[in-house]
């Protein structure tokens, strides 16, 4: 595929042997010849790659650009032909509905709470766990880290059903049960903090610190947790950073587990409340538009300043291998 | 050298050579101290593995067990032995939706791969702007999977949505019936699912493109190698172990294809987009036949991990034979 | 300050005996080196006196205290790294503060414990640095002060020089043996250097294959080294070596190689005559290069033939074959002499060792 576009080789063999031509100032015009047309072709060439991947810009961002205009427009005027880029009557009417009518604010917050809990739990458990199986000596370490890491490939649709079952279970217990059930933060939170993912990086990532430094920082007197908070955490920051967006973004994005853990409104989030405006408002397209664009936006303004994080993030997940 | 059990009494009061712990006390010290290490693990352990053993091993444990379950939510769990594997093995609306899931997983991952590396080789060959490139394409990431789901599924609206707007206005058909119709809906699904993931890959495979050393292509390229033998010999060499471990992680990502499904065409029309995960929801929470669900769930479950195992067999099988 | 001890230490890796049986003696203030190749066993020493490793066998008692089952945190001796293993996010300030700040000492104390240190080190006007900022040699005496910072019972140095390039080399083993004059803690130095062994140490425990070959101070060890491992390790060209063997006739011992016999005289040779008396069979002879004299073939010595001349400007290495062997002779530079002569080589014979079949040096 990537052939149809690599420019050739330098075509040595457009150049005619040398013994064919006496005269050198000849074969010096040919060279320059040989070398316009090939210049030529590698413009063509060029430019046909930038029109392929700007088509392919327009079909990745053009959607959202679709948001754009409904958002602003009465529901009566939505659909017409040709489509109306721009409204000629904005209206923010649509997000008026979105703050008063819905609870598009509680679902915002507990997104927030959602995704933000599970990213900070997973970042604290995964770094302490990754640092005792990358650091800590102790029988049965290898086995331990391989049965945690063999969990990576559960689908989380998988164990759905009996992860449900299971918070539900707790939540019937006395005490504890207030704390954690299905409708509960706690519930909500605890069950998407499980990928080993994270624990893998982290130990991949401390096993690459030199030995020295712990050592030195043992003989220096400090103790495990004083190394881990002193040492360790401040030197593995990026790795930190990027687990954390990708966990964020992740968390913050899913829909199947906040879709059975959250059904109370009072613990929505936004994926699952705005699925549920699609049928409840006889699907007003201004509406959603109008709200997913409000989602959108903010992520996309983090994602601009921060997009070579966002980026290792992604491919954290891949290429960690 | 054996350590004696008590300082010979004839020895001299100050030999600093003899040891001064006998051979029992030695050890059981050793053994004490050498405890400390694993009090010290459980403690930085602990607060993940017991988030991981309740919320993941509990439940992929449980599951198994209540796969040979009825019941349980609201009337009473009963032992059934295989009869909800039975029952799964036998309904057919769980073939269709291995069906569709697997036709799904084949050609999304087809496509989504082929794009993902041509694109990938355009922008490791021109590098100018790559970087406006790369950000734009990745951001349908940025969009839950749900909101990107339902943009389409407002684009693709057989009366309103601009693609048949289009379609009319411009070309004077009669639409295309993108959702209501078979194949087509699941055709739609493998589109909304390429255009999310295609940013990811291409930045994938742009990262392992750019491993490939730049010094080899250019000695390829003065060797007087061709483009495609190029490609051949340098690129896909490099890229194949890549290529092993990206199929893994995207066959075990669509086979829990869900959210599209759901907004787009809640597994219609008649079981067209019907898909593995898709059903289990349905089992669990309309149809309250946890039994079937929980087979099912297990069954995916175990698809996918031999999937895992199959594909790390062949990597170690294929990195033995490079060795 | 403290006296270390070890008993019968022994470290196993699996089936790799990297110390074997250890015991030996520091007494307090005394600046020990272990000497030997890599792989000898030394470096593991430092780690078990550290705390880094658990030992398999043996004890390791500091000021009479067993320390094996005290966890390194606690056991107060400060290491040298061969790299430093500064802490790279900190300043020089921080890390050379960080031990005391572990140990809960005051801002006030902290702040005056790292001045007094920085000076001693010349380091103060490097406290606001990172260690990348820093030069090898400065890197080397932020790990010095951050080891010293804390007056620790021990220092253990895990041969600290070898980073650095030759000149600084030179400078910093001279600035070391004065700081430890002026301190007077007991420390541990490991080396595969046995210039810096002879020059630094007070005494030297000569290693190898984990256990330890000789002990001693520096000239003693380089007078009668005790066997032909430790003869070859220190010295530079090293202890020459012949092979033959040991005759006994009419009471007398005679050291026997093709084309030379050398009577061995108990008084002169420093051999215990009871030894001297059941000696027999294989054995080598060896004369250190500065104690061999060229002689011409008409003399009384070991018969060879000049094979090179190495001038190194103070000195004239000369390389002669005997009965096989390469013997290094080390004679003033105007020495007039050219390859392929006949010579004999003559030395003074309480000046030379045999070692018997099982390579150890008679006389011990």
């Amino acid at each position: 595929m990537a052939g149809d576009v690599t420019p050739d080789p330098p075509a040595l063999e457009e150049v005619p042997a040398t013994d064919e031509i006496s005269d050198a100032d000849a074969m010096a015009e040919r060279l320059a010849e040989a070398g316009r047309a090939k210049r030529a072709s590698d413009r063509t060439r060029k430019i046909l790659a930038y029109v392929v991947l700007s088509l392919f810009v327009v079909i990745a961002i053009g959607p959202a650009f679709y948001l754009i205009s409904p958002a602003f427009r009465d529901s009566v005027s939505l659909f017409t032909y040709p489509p109306e880029w721009i409204p000629s009557e904005p209206t923010l009417e649509n997000y008026r509905f979105l703050f008063s009518s819905t609870s598009y604010v509680r679902w915002a917050i507990n997104t927030l709470i959602f995704a933000g809990s599970t990213t900070l739990l997973t970042l604290v458990t995964n770094s302490m766990a990754g640092y005792a199986f990358a650091r800590l000596r102790f029988p049965g370490r290898n086995v331990l880290f391989f049965v945690v890491l063999a969990t990576l490939m559960v689908p989380v649709a998988a164990v759905l059903a009996p992860t449900y079952l299971t918070v539900n279970t707790i939540g019937d217990w006395p005490i504890i049960g207030n704390w954690i059930d299905i409708d509960t933060y706690l519930g909500l939170i605890l069950p998407s903090a499980v990928s080993p993912l994270g624990v893998f990086m982290m130990r991949q990532f401390i096993e690459t610190l030199p030995d020295g430094l712990y050592e030195a920082a043992r003989l220096d007197g400090a103790g495990e947790w004083r190394i881990f908070t002193r040492i360790v955490l401040p030197l593995i920051k990026p790795a930190l950073v990027v687990l954390g967006i990708f966990v964020f973004m992740l968390t913050w994005a899913s829909y199947l587990w906040p879709l059975v853990a959250a059904t109370d409104n009072e613990f929505r989030v936004l994926t699952v409340g705005i699925a549920s405006l699609k049928g409840q408002f006889v699907t007003d397209w201004g509406i959603l538009a109008a709200a997913s664009l409000l989602t959108i936006v903010p992520v996309t303004i983090v994602f601009l300043f921060f997009q070579k994080w966002f980026v290792q993030a992604s491919m954290a997940g891949a290429l960690k291998q | 050298m054996t350590a004696v059990d008590a300082p010979a009494p004839e020895m001299a009061a100050d030999d600093w050579t003899m040891p001064s712990l006998g051979a029992a006390e030695y050890r059981r010290r050793a053994r004490h101290y050498r405890f400390r290490t694993v009090r010290r693990a459980a403690g930085f352990l602990s607060p993940y593995l017991i988030v991981w053993g309740v919320f993941l091993a509990i439940p992929v444990g449980w599951g198994i067990f209540l796969s040979f379950n009825q019941g349980g939510i609201v009337d009473d769990r009963k032992f059934v032995g295989f009869e909800n594997w039975t029952r799964a093995w036998g309904d057919s609306e769980l073939r269709t939706a291995v069906k569709n899931t697997s036709i799904y997983v084949v050609i999304a991952i087809g496509v989504v791969f082929a794009l993902a590396i041509f694109l990938a080789s355009l922008l490791n060959r021109y590098k100018r702007g790559s970087n406006f490139y790369k950000v734009a394409l990745y951001f349908p990431l940025l969009a839950p999977p749900i909101l990107g789901a339902m943009m389409w599924f407002f684009m693709t609206h057989f009366d309103f949505g601009v693609l048949n707007l289009i379609e009319r206005g411009i070309f004077g058909g009669d639409g295309i019936n993108f959702l209501g119709d078979n194949p087509n809906a699941l055709l739609t699904i493998v589109a909304v699912e390429v255009w999310r993931g295609l940013g990811f890959w291409v930045l994938f495979y742009l990262a392992g493109l750019q491993s490939v050393p730049e010094e080899l292509q250019a000695a390829a390229r003065i060797d007087g190698a061709g483009k495609w033998r190029r490609f051949r010999r340098i690129t896909v060499p490099t890229l194949r172990p890549l290529l092993l471990f990206a199929l893994v992680i995207a066959v075990i990502f669509n086979f829990q294809l869900f959210d599209s499904v759901q907004v787009l065409t809640d597994g219609g029309p008649r079981l067209g987009t019907a898909t593995v995960v898709w059903f289990i929801h349905k089992r669990l929470f309309k149809f309250q036949d946890t039994g079937l669900a929980y087979a099912s769930s297990i069954g995916l479950l175990v698809v996918v991990l031999i999937l895992t195992a199959l594909s790390f067999w062949l990597l170690g099988k294929r990195r033995q034979r490079e060795a | 300050m403290a006296e270390v001890i070890l008993r019968q230490l022994t470290k196993h890796f699996g089936s790799v005996e990297a110390v074997e049986d250890v015991t030996l003696r520091i007494p307090d203030g005394e600046f020990l080196v272990l000497l030997g190749p890599s792989g000898c066993g030394k470096s593991t020493i430092l780690r078990l006196i550290a705390g880094l490793e658990d030992a398999t066998r043996g004890e390791i008692l500091i000021d009479g205290e067993l320390i094996n089952f005290k966890d390194p945190t606690k056991r107060n001796v400060a290491m040298v790294f061969q790299n430093y293993a500064l802490y790279p996010h900190m300043t020089v300030y921080k890390n050379v503060a960080f031990p005391l700040e572990t140990a809960r000492m005051a801002r006030e104390e902290v702040a005056e414990a790292v001045q007094r240190a920085a000076e001693m080190l010349e380091i103060e006007a490097l406290l606001k640095r990172l260690p990348e900022q820093l030069s090898g040699g400065q890197r080397q005496r932020v790990a010095l002060a951050r080891a010293i910072v804390r007056q620790p019972l021990v220092f253990l140095m895990d041969e600290p020089l070898s980073n650095l390039d030759a000149q600084l080399r030179l400078q910093t083993r001279l600035e070391l043996m004065g700081l430890h004059e002026r301190l007077g803690i007991t420390t541990i130095y490991v080396t595969h250097d046995q210039v810096e062994a002879m020059t630094m140490g007070q005494r030297i425990a000569v290693m190898r294959d984990g256990r330890i070959q000789q002990m001693g101070d520096p000239t003693e060890v380089y007078d009668v080294p005790a066997n032909t491992f430790v003869a070859t390790f220190l010295g530079a060209p090293p202890m020459n070596l012949v092979g033959g063997s040991l005759e006994r006739r009419n009471g007398q011992t005679y050291f026997r190689v093709e084309g030379y016999e050398l009577a061995v005289d108990p008084a002169v040779s420093g051999i215990a005559p009871y030894v001297l008396a059941e000696a027999s069979g294989e054995a080598q002879l060896g004369v250190r290069p500065e104690h061999l004299t060229l002689a011409p073939p008409d003399a009384e010595g070991l018969p060879g033939v000049v094979r090179f001349l190495e001038p190194v400007g103070s000195d004239l290495f000369v390389s002669v074959m005997v009965a096989g062997h390469a013997v290094q002779v080390r004679m003033p530079p105007d020495t007039r002499v050219s390859t392929g002569s006949d010579v004999r080589l003559v030395f003074d014979p309480a000046r030379s060792h045999i070692f018997g079949a099982d390579s150890q040096n008679l006389r011990s």
